[in-house]
């Protein structure tokens, strides 16, 4: 029985199927805490990113670049950068989008708070799991200063541009507002 | 029996406490290849970045991961009396590779009772699990001389930076002191 058990376990990668993948959407950054954020006043987009985005719905994608741009753009004017497009900008910024697969194992819901045989069964799920990676760097340095991001699943979102919107919505002012940019 | 179905059940299983316990520490462990003269290297120089990836795009290119680990192998070095060159000649070439993944745990697969208590006990889990590999490497020979490396669950890690550095400082440290004293 163990020995079965084991080998089903070890099974499980290449059988589990995107089915039900967490909800929750994941904010954080990291800061250079050295640099004076102050000193930032302008902005530009530096040039596109070549990594690939691991999705072919999401690479080279109008729609999604657009948007993306469109709400980090909105959110960095909330935090009092001017974007511009000659002269010298105070900031860099790039982004980079992934998909990659995750794990998730789905919620057992117990009632009796123990279980017995059948009862103990777990889901495992494989899910595209999309990360969308916004990169500030001081222009004069060349240095990374802050790195923010959001994570959740992507599948819905790729599927549906109704989603996607959403979802961007949802994503960047969350992001932005961790960039540590004070009035 | 897998293939019609698209889920897959797996059996939830008892808690063996010690398991659980097991999957938050770090293992640090490491080799030294045979007939390395470790009394006889006295320098090192950085070899050329990791073009591999980490396997997670928080970290890819990241300087304040990146550069935190550095800053502590190179610390550590200096601490074993290794001296930093900037340029060859130098008796050993270091680099490290930090990768990092999902993981399955399953809590207890040898369910001694056949039962299992709560709902903590009972569930298989995902655990980011994280991987820091440091090569030493004999520049005259070109061969490894020395690797150490640090294994670990990284849950909510990447996320903290602080939690982060501290982490990175953590498994540096612990693996630098297997590095064969000179």
């Amino acid at each position: 029985m163990n020995r079965f058990l084991r080998a089903s376990i070890f099974l499980v990668p290449a059988f589990v199927m995107a089915g039900c993948a967490p909800a929750t959407m994941n904010v954080s950054s990291h800061v250079d805490r050295a640099a004076d954020f102050k000193a930032f006043q302008t902005y530009t987009w530096g040039p596109a990113d070549a990594l690939p985005t691991g999705d072919p719905r999401l690479d080279k994608n109008p729609l999604f670049k657009d948007q993306f741009q469109g709400a980090v753009e909105k959110q960095l004017a909330l935090k009092g950068l001017t974007q511009v497009t000659t002269g010298k900008p105070d900031l860099l910024i790039h982004y980079h989008a992934n998909i990659s697969e995750r794990l998730d194992v789905t919620g057992i819901d117990r009632p009796y708070g123990s279980c017995v045989g059948e009862n103990c069964q777990a889901e495992v799920n494989l899910y595209e799991a999309g990360t969308i990676v916004l990169d500030i760097v001081d222009a004069k340095t060349n240095k990374l200063i802050w790195r923010g991001w959001a994570q959740g699943a992507a599948k819905t979102m790729l599927d549906n541009p109704d989603e996607m919107t959403r979802q961007i919505n949802k994503a960047v002012p969350q992001m932005v507002a961790q960039f540590p940019k004070a009035f | 029996m897998f293939a019609p179905t698209l889920k897959i059940r797996l059996l939830g299983t008892a808690l063996v406490a010690a398991a659980l316990a097991g999957c938050a520490t770090m293992t640090v462990r490491s080799y030294s290849e045979k007939g390395a003269t470790f009394p006889h290297y006295e320098t090192y120089m950085w070899g050329p970045a990791d073009e591999l990836t980490t396997g997670d795009p928080r970290l890819d290119n990241n300087p304040f991961f990146h550069e935190r680990v550095r800053a502590d192998v190179e610390k550590t070095l200096a601490a074993k009396g290794f001296k930093k060159v900037m340029a060859a000649p130098a008796d050993l070439i270091v680099h490290y590779h930090a990768s990092f993944r999902d993981r399955i745990d399953v809590n207890g697969v040898d369910r001694e009772y056949g039962y299992c208590e709560d709902v903590d006990s009972c569930r298989p889990y995902v655990s980011e699990a994280g991987t820091l590999t440091i090569d030493l490497v004999d520049a005259k020979a070109k061969r490894l001389a020395w690797r150490g490396w640090a294994e670990g669950t990284v849950n909510g890690v990447i996320e903290n930076q602080e939690y982060m550095e501290k982490k990175i400082d953590d498994a540096v440290t612990k693996i630098g002191e297997n590095i064969p004293r000179r």
